[in-house]
């Protein structure tokens, strides 16, 4: 209960508070007109039994240098969080802070894709009714699949 | 802004109103609204006409299961499938809220054959306008 309770504080601190939003897109600070690169997201928050760690498991949408450079930019405000938190929750100490990467979603993601193109592709199969195709399709989706990533989403800087 | 509706003939289809929207749409925008309990994802065309609309409680989730990011992907999954069969190939995205859903519907767009072109957050901020509602104390 505490832990749903730090979730919605953290959440709304990251969407509100100047410095967090700095800290995790350096591009806010240039004002970027709310054009994104990179979307971080809490996706859980664990408690410890004396309430005194907190791990934030922090989700970020976006290439690798903008998960690296969130990442970053939260482990580097992990005492201003804490402040920040004390001030707004009412708590006998204010917790030590965590900033755990959660890759969680992104794997989901992945497996639910393999499975929808090898969905696919049977219903490819059972279309021609061509057994040669379906080995020949799986390796070149791989590779296209591999190359689409970088090109898909515009930067605006 | 919308055409007035006629008001007896296009009753042919059963849904009035889409006689206007069976053309095709290359460009689109997708809103996602994802709050801490519920996502809701609609589909709208550029200047803002609501084509199709999809959350996870009329995914069949409800309670505590319509805020997780499973159900933000299905809801997801949901509204983008009425519309590449209408022919969407380009979509913008404006995510509002905070909560779960902002992550999970944004990979499940990417999963589909929907080119994302901006992603944009649209949370409503006031210049300190209205007072907000009280503390929660629980």
């Amino acid at each position: 209960m505490v832990a749903k309770q730090i979730q919605r504080e953290l959440s709304d601190m990251l969407l509100t508070d100047k410095v967090l939003q700095y800290a995790v897109l350096p591009e806010a600070a240039l004002g970027a007109d709310r054009y994104l690169s990179s979307l971080t997201t809490i996706s859980d928050v664990e408690v410890s039994a004396d309430l005194q760690v907190v791990k934030v498991y922090v989700s970020v949408f976006g290439d690798d240098r903008g998960k690296e450079v969130a990442i970053a930019g939260l482990k580097s405000k992990a005492k201003y969080v804490r402040s920040e938190l004390g001030r707004r929750m009412k708590l006998r100490l204010s917790p030590e802070i965590r900033f755990i990467e959660d890759e969680s979603l992104e794997r989901g993601s992945r497996v639910i894709a393999i499975l929808d193109r090898i969905k696919a592709s049977k219903e490819n199969v059972l279309d021609e009714d061509d057994e040669f195709s379906e080995s020949s399709d799986s390796p070149q989706d791989d590779r296209d699949w591999e190359g689409d990533d970088p090109d898909d989403i515009i930067y605006v800087k | 802004m919308a055409k007035p509706l006629p008001k007896i003939g296009s009753r042919r289809n059963g849904r009035i109103g889409s006689r206007k929207n069976s053309r095709k749409i290359p460009k689109g925008v997708i809103h996602v609204q994802a709050s801490f309990n519920n996502t809701i994802v609609t589909v709208t065309d550029v200047r803002g006409r609501v084509i199709s609309w999809s959350s996870a409680g009329t995914c069949g989730f409800r309670g505590t299961r319509r805020g997780t990011p499973f159900a933000a992907q299905t809801a997801a999954g949901n509204a983008i499938r009425t519309v590449v069969d209408q022919g969407m190939q380009r979509a913008e995205v404006m995510i509002k809220g905070p909560g779960l859903g902002r992550d999970a519907a944004l990979r499940a767009i990417r999963r589909s054959s929907i080119l994302l072109s901006f992603v944009r957050d649209v949370t409503p901020m006031p210049h300190n306008g209205c007072r907000p509602p009280k503390k929660r104390r629980v």
